[in-house]
């Protein structure tokens, strides 16, 4: 299973602090020319990634600066929905946290496979990925299907991008693998429920004879204020086999009105998840705890602080 | 306009010439649905923010968001306040199409609309009527390793129409305004592989530029080209119906010229409504392939509006020629209260073309609706042709009334009249009622497949077929109202059973029963000045 652990762990080994995810890269070399492309091969290396995802990178010149771009953009929003939560998604503790199974790596897969979806289809409309549409054959094909007109759109090939890059095909037996695949993608979901169908009408005189639509991505604020909210309403599941079939189901608690025999399935769109959170009140190996941190006086201290009082300013 | 071919057709004939017109017609349906991509392909292009680092910015310089010589890009606006770059040393840059395409000739027409990324930030609100001023220059290249070349340079000025969804507090800092798009470009003719957009921002404090207009963090342009398959399927459909539709004009021109009278209105009709259709059908487009010739799109416009104007006028004077009242018509000007409003409101929609797409000639950023007066004059002149398009469906829906009207009339008082006059009548009732039922259906058609392609998604999955449904709408329709055009010259051409002989009722026992089982016609009558005659005749019973 190389999914999107490998993603995060290249900004949060144990000894990066986080701060150099937020900085920038000036010197990032953009497709084109052979200085830069020797520049993204070293990207490619910097990054931690499996075999098949260097392949996949070194193929592919923008797409190492574009993981970068996604990683940002992930843990900027997450920080941005947690911040007034005794977790504030912060990069101390991130690696241990990406081991367990708690609510919180859920969002954080979710938030992160977002991200990426976003990043990529993004990038591809930036011109900074060279395979975007387009892409199923290879050469002379390619063109004629652009000239055709046959080429489909940008968040179609981010999505299937993204699948082959972490290797999805080939689902884990066990139930963190499951999780993990669930929840990355409710994030690309939440991308896709996200998009906004907008229209222009060029007939004759401007009228509405001919209409052109397309799929218009939405700000990822609004994409990280859906998974916050599904956050809050995550399913904590358990496995089920399936003798008969050979191959065992996410499976919730059973609800009200649920015959005894029918397990509640979780719906693709409910982040799910199979440990119960710490409290994130002290400093432990997930986080360095609540200790220090501002809070509003109107809504979250009491909460926030842990019953442990806090001082006014 | 006496004896059409219609009237002396068999049954059996006419159904066969009517089911070869409907194969025909589903074969242009078929032909959109299943060979043309979509017709047109919206492409997003997100806008690279490069740095202008050459300390004064007289010479025009092109910057490239990509490719070998790429500009000095930003990540984001926070990156330039801490790089201190100023904000017109910024630019916007787009490049058309997206790395490793071309655009093509086959694509006709680009069109580009603009959409703003406006993060909401206390400090820097968005102001009531807001307005943008872009410093907007385009450019072209055909080889990767050429220079750019200029096609337009213009500034620009657009409304900003921003609504922000959440309070504004603090908390909501950094969410974005729900922005209307903006019209940004128009280009009728796509003659280079390579274009190639740089937006500037410029900001003057003093004189209120681009103040007020909120933390802009990303320009984003969609780009909308017809696809190069449906152009191509198109002027294949072009060039096939040209010379058919050509010939029948020839061959019903030499039926009447055959004649020995004079052509009434309604036969001038027909052949205007005929030349009308070819003018739309020639292919004249096959030159924009190798021509760059951006005026094909205004062209192509007006082509339409001739046909449409000519289509309307059309079905008031064939409403009028069957009125089967005392008055004689047969002269435009006995039509002026009807053919008014079509002149006028084409004459409007014509200037409002002019305005817009005429002007994009010139400036392909201009846009008739970003001005306060500029929207009030565009708003002006469809509301005039609109007013004029229920005055003549008034006037047209009147005229059918008063046609049933004395239809219902007639046929009471048929049973009555000579067999002449009664031959004449019901060969005009059938006529009339021929052409009201397949107007209504193409009508109907016309308006069912352009309501199903507003509604429904581009295309149908229909197991492994994909059908294009806005194509076949395209191509259907287009197709249709040629087939209308060849069925009314095919059908009502005079029937040469007309001119030439003199026998009226021995024709009845020497031809075969089937020619006869509709109406024969009044043989003897060779023109209206007869028709008058026996209606006047009648007037006196």
């Amino acid at each position: 299973m190389c999914s999107l652990t490998h993603l995060f762990s290249c900004f949060s080994p144990s000894s990066l602090t986080g701060k150099e995810a937020l900085t920038h890269w000036p010197s990032l070399g953009a497709p084109g020319g052979s200085g830069p492309a020797k520049g993204h091969m070293k990207q490619c290396e910097l990054l931690q990634l499996s075999r098949k995802q260097k392949r996949l990178c070194r193929r592919e010149p923008g797409l190492a600066e574009t993981l970068r771009d996604a990683i940002r953009l992930g843990i900027l929003e997450c920080q941005f929905q947690f911040r007034s939560e005794r977790w504030n998604c912060s990069l101390e503790g991130r690696p241990s946290l990406l081991k367990r199974g708690f609510k919180e790596t859920a969002f954080l897969y979710a938030v992160s496979s977002a991200a990426l979806t976003h990043s990529l289809a993004r990038a591809c409309s930036a011109g900074r990925m060279e395979r975007c549409t387009c892409d199923d054959s290879p050469g002379l094909e390619n063109r004629k299907a652009w000239q055709w007109g046959v080429c489909g759109d940008n968040l179609k090939y981010s999505t299937k991008f993204l699948k082959k890059f972490l290797g999805q095909k080939r689902i884990g037996k066990d139930l963190r693998a499951k999780v993990d695949i669930h929840n990355t993608n409710v994030g690309i979901k939440a991308v896709k429920n996200g998009l906004k169908t907008t229209c222009k009408c060029h007939g004759v005189s401007g009228s509405c004879a001919v209409r052109t639509c397309w799929k218009q991505l939405s700000p990822f604020h609004e994409i990280g204020r859906l998974l916050k909210l599904r956050y809050d309403d995550a399913v904590k599941v358990f496995s089920t086999s399936n003798d008969a079939v050979g191959h065992s189901e996410l499976a919730g608690p059973h609800r009200h009105g649920h015959s005894a025999k029918q397990p509640f399935l979780p719906r693709p769109t409910d982040l799910v998840y199979v440990e119960d959170s710490p409290s994130f009140c002290r400093p432990s190996k997930y986080s360095l705890g609540t200790a220090g941190r501002t809070c509003s006086r109107e809504g979250n201290c009491d909460s926030m602080c842990c019953g442990r009082g806090y001082n006014t300013q | 306009m006496a004896g059409a071919i219609i009237e002396n057709m068999s049954t059996r004939k006419l159904c066969i010439v009517g089911g070869i017109l409907l194969v025909l017609q589903v074969i242009a349906f078929l032909v959109g649905g299943l060979i043309a991509p979509s017709p047109t392909t919206a492409v997003p292009y997100m806008s690279v923010k490069c740095i202008d680092v050459r300390k004064n910015h007289h010479k025009t310089k092109w910057l490239m968001p990509w490719g070998p010589n790429h500009c000095k890009k930003l990540k984001d606006f926070d990156e330039a306040v801490s790089r201190q770059i100023e904000a017109n040393d910024i630019v916007f840059a787009v490049h058309i199409p997206l790395p490793s395409k071309e655009m093509s000739p086959w694509f006709q027409f680009m069109l580009f609309i603009m959409q703003l990324d406006i993060a909401f930030k206390m400090d820097n609100d968005l102001k009531e009527n807001a307005e943008i001023t872009l410093d907007v220059s385009l450019a072209y290249r055909d080889d990767m390793f050429d220079d750019w070349e200029e096609i337009a340079h213009a500034i620009e000025i657009r409304k900003l129409k921003c609504t922000f969804g959440s309070p504004k507090t603090v908390e909501s800092e950094g969410r974005h305004y729900d922005c209307d798009f903006l019209p940004f470009m128009e280009i009728g003719s796509v003659a280079h592989k390579y274009y190639l957009i740089n937006i500037r921002l410029p900001v003057n404090d003093r004189k209120g530029i681009n103040v007020g207009i909120g933390e802009i963090k990303d320009i984003r342009l969609v780009g909308i080209h017809q696809n190069g398959g449906f152009t191509k399927v198109w002027f294949a459909m072009k060039t096939f119906l040209t010379p058919s539709i050509l010939i029948i004009m020839v061959w019903y021109w030499r039926r009447i010229t055959l004649m020995t009278r004079a052509p009434v209105l309604l036969e001038k009709v027909i052949f205007a409504l005929g030349i009308s259709m070819t003018f739309i059908n020639i292919p004249v487009e096959w030159f924009s392939i190798g021509f760059d010739w951006t005026w094909m799109l205004l062209f192509g416009d007006i082509r339409q509006g001739i046909f449409y104007a000519m289509l309307l006028s059309f079905w008031i004077i064939f409403c009028g020629e069957h009125m089967m009242d005392q008055n004689e018509r047969n002269r435009l000007s006995g039509y002026w209260k009807q053919v008014g409003p079509i002149a006028v409101g084409s004459f409007c929609l014509f200037v409002f073309d002019m305005c817009e797409r005429g002007v994009q000639l010139k400036n392909p950023f201009y846009s008739i609706w970003t001005t306060e007066v500029g929207t009030e004059l565009a708003m002006a002149f469809i509301i005039v042709a609109g007013i004029c398009l229920c005055l003549y469906f008034l006037f047209l829906c009147f005229m059918v009334f008063q046609v049933f009207r004395n239809i219902s009339g007639k046929q009471s008082s048929l049973p009555a009249m000579s067999k002449a006059r009664r031959l004449h009548y019901e060969g005009l009732i059938f006529r009339f009622k021929f052409l009201m039922l397949i107007t209504l259906a193409c009508a109907a058609m016309t308006v069912i497949f352009f309501i199903v392609s507003q509604v429904t998604e581009g295309h149908w999955k229909w197991g492994d077929m994909t059908i294009q449904v806005n194509s076949a709408f395209f191509t259907g329709i287009y197709g249709m109202w040629n087939l209308y055009v060849f069925a009314l010259m095919f059908l009502y051409a005079p029937s040469h059973k007309n001119y030439g002989e003199d026998q009226s009722n021995g024709d009845l026992g020497v031809n075969s029963g089937e020619e006869l089982q509709l109406t024969t016609t009044i043989t003897h009558v060779d023109g209206p000045t007869e028709v008058y005659k026996l209606a006047r005749k009648e007037a006196q019973e």
